[in-house]
């Protein structure tokens, strides 16, 4: 037995299921576990809690081997193959292997170059899996079984969006073609696929065993398998190559090749997953966004369906970008066909049901702001809308019949009920800021709940654009945060933030660890105004992070309701150096957007 | 590290400025850090650190030249990953310089936040190593222009693969990756070796320099002797005051990796034997620690820094290399006795290495307890702890895994830390006074 081995011996009885080996890596010889009878099972990494992985390992480690762990400790599994792909993968193994209720668990260890001793390095590791197995199972190697394991490569689709990045649950692959609304191909390491097929002989031989024609030398660029062909040496002297020669993973030394899964025919933009503590695929990320190109949007998930369901706004948004704003429209205009108007009616109706506050405009046909409300969202998001709908009729003195088409956005413009069409905020705000702002080139919205970047072309549409990741850092909620840890209401905050003297680092951006910062600084009798603008900094350096990856350019446009906060606007233009600029109406921009969409649909 | 004496106070300084000016006026920041650490080395040589043992002033000083000496020329330097061998640039005459030792300085100049945040906005993740993410944000604020050569190995971690490649695309720098294989065995001895040696080759080219193979022999041959030296002096670190802090350990380990092979580091080997036989005996607490410790925290730095109380008085990162079990391959086939050192150190392959590692170093020492300190981002030591953890506790070392950073305040709840360290010394206290109660007596009980 090898160290990467540990095995409790069992058989399988005749004309018992066969057995199923679950693997997580792409690198897995599949195939060489075919060729004992055993049928491989990707390990879906999606389940409910991290429990006995937080207490097993640790909580930081990165959602997908922390799911990892939960699968393979279920019931249902019994034997593992598991290759070296990464630091978190080794110690998946570890834990595994001391839990010992595997009947058998197996590393496989994965050269990170591709060359010729690398081959023979990983062909020596694949014997010894090959001799580990036929030990535990007591099974003979069959190259017949193995080859029809092979499949052959899958033809890429036209008019797609490519899913790269972390490994992607079928949720998530779900999730992604549902919100962007486009086919996706599965180009991260859940997706195995092998770029050549089997040499000729090996499947002669496979077939007919020994016979004269294998006599006969390879062609050019086949591996010769012999005389004695139906060996597992034979299969192997192929297969090493085969497995190792894939579409590189990014731990391999050498991943040029990868730039082909971006920018290629048919592809319409690349939806890039990320997770926290998966160092990878965050460098692959930031090199992507240097090299322009394809349109594309960072998610980041944990690995559970949980987290990927809160991943809509941005990639419907993404779909309409890829779309083009006109697919928007004319959905719109689509679903007004539906709708009561009467004849006539030419005003618009704008919804932007956010999380702090409920939105509404309307506009009439020469898109002038013909009434306008701001409500509070509190508890109820639909309740808010209802008021805020009603309100805003009231303003402007008309009636539901008055309304060509009523659009909503924000995060609860689904929920919305009676809307015609609801659009993501990344384009009404775009839209919105236009309007408000002709000039503008890159919007920055700071809401309650997410923070956004957007960069626009000369007509106000998206070029491209960016969110904060799964987490409260440079939010309007991280700031609400700090002040009820300094005891302030949020006005007396943003208003105490300029009266500082001395620059103060809040280094973390991480709102659990500023929140501990500031609590060390209170306790060490940090004037108040010098910490508020040492927290205001945070979330401008935080912002600035983002504008970064969109290639943001002036002139900047603030919109949402840290807008109002005049020290982090100050701070933002000392980040970005130069002038960001705010607007009476930014919190409106939203619902301006949806207007304006509506009325842009009419035409 | 380099800022505990007097003369760190000149960093303290910098570190602010550095902070606040590293994107802007790169070539002023440089040129202030620089001269801090000359200072710095000034006074490892003329103003040494008298409560720290001679071979503790003898470790200073190597970590303080080894990364100056890199930093005075750093056009003409090779940036490598800690456990990669250092013999072969030793012997063509460069001059070697790793991330943790860069970072490291650099967070003893106070002045980490500013180029941890810098990488992050080129996509650097936060959750990415801090010593690797405060050398990316160096390297992109022009701080640290572009070295001769690149060099990193697979172990001990990941980001020995990303940091480099990253670097080596920004900087237009010839890059080497060593892979290191996961078993220990002779295929993947010799299979390391053969890429040290592709490596040396790339780095004759690159500097236009032939390798005089009896030096690279000599310099094997002293960093055999080194590791045997430490390993002779492991037990000899009993019951002893070793005058440690958190910051000697990190100097000790750079001292152990960077500038492996050469006559001061076997020098200071040899001193060690010769302090801790005639070292004080001392009755505070014994920690054997896992991983780099956050040497600039103060309420931590008043727990263990030349403490009667407590001490760290072995680490992993010193331990790693060390081949108890003797080694297969000697000086005399260079290339081969530093890939075994590499292949079989006990960071490479599964967690159980490590553990076993650790718990030799509390047997050998007879430890009180140990500390595994889960540096923020990385995932070997994070994935391992447990195991770790559980291995050492069954074998009657009680165990605390500690979360935070080596490297960046920013990840480090201070105070959280020092509560959870100052109640794990209570326990062991009262631990060592049943014990003694019991008539077990100290060390009786391993």
């Amino acid at each position: 037995m090898t160290p990467s081995t540990s095995t409790t011996s069992t058989t399988t009885t005749a004309g018992a299921e066969p057995r199923t080996v679950f693997y997580a890596c792409k690198y897995t010889p599949v195939e060489l576990l075919a060729g004992f009878g055993s049928q491989a099972r990707l390990a879906e990494a999606d389940v409910a809690s991290f429990d006995h992985a937080d207490a097993l390992a640790h909580p930081n480690l990165c959602g997908y081997g922390k799911g990892l762990i939960e699968r393979l400790l279920a019931p249902d599994v019994h034997e593992v193959v598991l290759v070296t792909c990464c630091d978190v993968i080794k110690r998946c193994y570890d834990v595994l292997r001391r839990q010992g209720k595997l009947d058998f668990v197996y590393l496989l260890d994965l050269p990170h170059k591709r060359g010729e001793a690398e081959r023979r390095l990983f062909r020596a590791r694949l014997e010894d899996l090959a001799e580990a197995y036929a030990a535990y199972s007591g099974e003979t190697f069959d190259v017949g079984r193995a080859l029809a394991a092979c499949k052959p490569p899958v033809p890429r689709t036209d008019e797609r969006v490519t899913l790269l990045g972390a490994h992607a649950t079928s949720a998530l692959l779900r999730t992604v073609s549902r919100d962007v609304g486009i086919a996706v191909e599965n180009a991260t390491c859940t997706n195995r696929q092998l770029l050549v097929s089997p040499p000729p002989q090996l499947a002669r031989v496979a077939a007919a065993g020994n016979c004269e024609a294998c006599e006969a030398p390879a062609a050019p660029g086949q591996v010769d398998v012999g005389r004695t062909g139906g060996t597992l040496d034979t299969f192997l002297d192929w297969y090493a190559e085969a497995l190792l020669d894939q579409m590189p993973c990014m731990r391999m030394d050498d991943v040029s090749q990868r730039k082909a899964l971006r920018d290629e025919r048919g592809e319409l933009g690349v939806v890039y997953h990320t997770m926290k503590f998966c160092d990878y695929y965050g460098f692959e990320y930031a090199e992507a966004t240097q090299d322009g190109g394809t349109p594309m949007v960072k998610i980041e998930t944990d690995g559970t369906s949980q987290s990927a369901g809160q991943l809509k706004t941005r990639l419907a948004a993404f779909g309409e970008t890829l779309r083009g704003v006109s697919r928007a429209r004319s959905a719109a205009g689509e679903r007004r066909e539906r709708g009561g108007a009467k004849d006539g009616a030419s005003y618009v109706l704008g919804i932007d049901s956010g999380s702090t506050s409920t939105d509404a405009v309307v506009m009439d046909a020469e898109r002038n702001l013909v009434a306008t409300v701001i409500l509070p969202t509190g508890a109820k998001a639909t309740e808010a809308a209802a008021r805020a709908r009603q309100e805003v009729l009231e303003r402007a003195h008309l009636g539901e019949e008055d309304l060509a088409l009523e659009v909503s956005t924000g995060y609860g413009r689904e929920a919305i009920p009676g809307m015609d069409a609801s659009i993501t905020e990344i384009t009404c705000h775009a839209r919105g800021a236009h309007y408000l702002m002709p000039e503008v080139k890159t919007v920055i919205d700071i809401g309650g709940q997410d923070s956004k970047v957007i960069h626009l072309d000369e007509a106000g549409d998206v070029i491209n654009f960016v969110m904060n990741d799964k987490c409260a850092a440079g939010t309007g909620r991280f700031l609400e945060m700090m002040a009820r840890t300094l005891e302030m209401p949020l006005a007396d905050f943003c208003a105490k933030g300029l009266e500082w003297k001395h620059d103060v680092k809040i280094s973390s951006m991480c709102t659990v660890f500023a929140e501990s910062e500031v609590v060390s600084l209170v306790a060490n009798d940090t004037p108040t105004p010098d910490i508020i603008h040492g927290l205001d900094e945070s979330v401008a350096r935080k912002t600035a992070t983002l504008a970064k990856r969109v290639s943001a350019e002036p002139p900047y446009l603030m919109t949402g309701g840290v807008a109002n906060n005049e020290g982090v606007v100050k701070a933002l233009e000392a980040v970005l150096g130069a002038p960001v600029a705010t607007h009476p109406d930014s919190q409106l921009c939203g619902a301006i957007g949806a207007a304006l969409l509506g009325l842009e649909s009419l035409a | 590290m380099a800022g505990e004496s007097w003369v760190g106070g000149i960093l303290d300084w910098g570190g602010n400025l550095l902070s606040e000016y590293s994107t802007n006026a790169p070539d002023t920041v440089r040129w202030v850090l620089n001269r801090g650490f000359d200072a710095v080395r000034w006074g490892t040589r003329h103003l040494p650190n008298r409560r720290k043992l001679p071979s503790g002033q003898t470790a200073s000083r190597i970590a303080l030249e080894s990364v100056t000496r890199a930093l005075d020329d750093f056009g003409d330097a090779v940036v490598t990953s800690i456990w990669l061998p250092s013999e072969p640039f030793l012997a063509l005459g460069t001059n070697p310089v790793c991330a943790e030792a860069l970072a490291g300085f650099v967070a003893a100049a106070k002045s980490e936040a500013g180029f941890a945040a810098e990488a992050e906005a080129c996509g650097i993740p936060p959750t990415y190593c801090s010593y690797h993410r405060v050398l990316l944000g160096m390297a992109a604020s022009n701080v640290l222009e572009s070295p001769r050569m690149l060099a990193s190995c697979s172990v001990a971690c990941d980001a020995n693969n990303l940091t480099f490649k990253a670097l080596s695309r920004y900087w237009g720098t010839p890059h080497f990756y060593v892979d290191v294989p996961y078993e220990t065995d002779e295929a993947s001895i010799r299979y390391v070796a053969d890429q040290l040696r592709e490596m040396t080759h790339q780095a004759e080219e690159v500097f236009g320099r032939r390798l005089d193979e009896e030096a690279l022999r000599a310099c094997v041959d002293r960093t055999n002797r080194t590791l045997d030296n430490l390993q002779r002096a492991l037990p000899l670190r009993r019951g002893r005051y070793l005058a440690s802090d958190m910051g000697l350990e990190m100097q000790e380990a750079l001292a152990e990796h960077l500038w492996l092979g050469t006559p001061d580091t076997l020098a200071m080997s040899e001193q060690q034997l010769d302090d801790f036989a005639h070292a004080d005996s001392y009755q505070g607490l014994n920690l054997v620690w896992a991983h780099t410790p956050p040497f600039f925290l103060d309420s931590l730095k008043r727990l263990l820094n030349q403490s009667q109380e407590a001490q760290i008085v072995a680490s992993d990162m010193l331990y790693d290399q060390v081949l108890p079990e003797g080694r297969a391959f000697g000086a005399d086939q260079p290339f081969e006795s530093m890939a075994e050192r590499l292949v079989r150190c006990c960071f490479n392959g599964p967690a159980d290495r490590r553990a076993a590692r650790l718990l030799e170093l509390a047997r050998a020492t007879a430890a009180d307890g140990a500390v595994v300190f889960c540096h923020w981002g990385c995932k070997e030591t994070a994935g391992a702890a447990q195991l770790i953890s559980s291995t050492l506790e069954e074998a009657g070392f009680p165990t605390l895994v500690l979360d935070g950073d080596g490297c960046d305040r920013s990840y480090d709840m201070e105070g959280q830390m020092s509560t959870r360290l100052t109640a794990f010394l209570e326990m062991l206290r009262a631990r060592r006074a049943e014990l003694a109660a019991e008539g077990a007596g100290h060390g009786q009980a391993r």
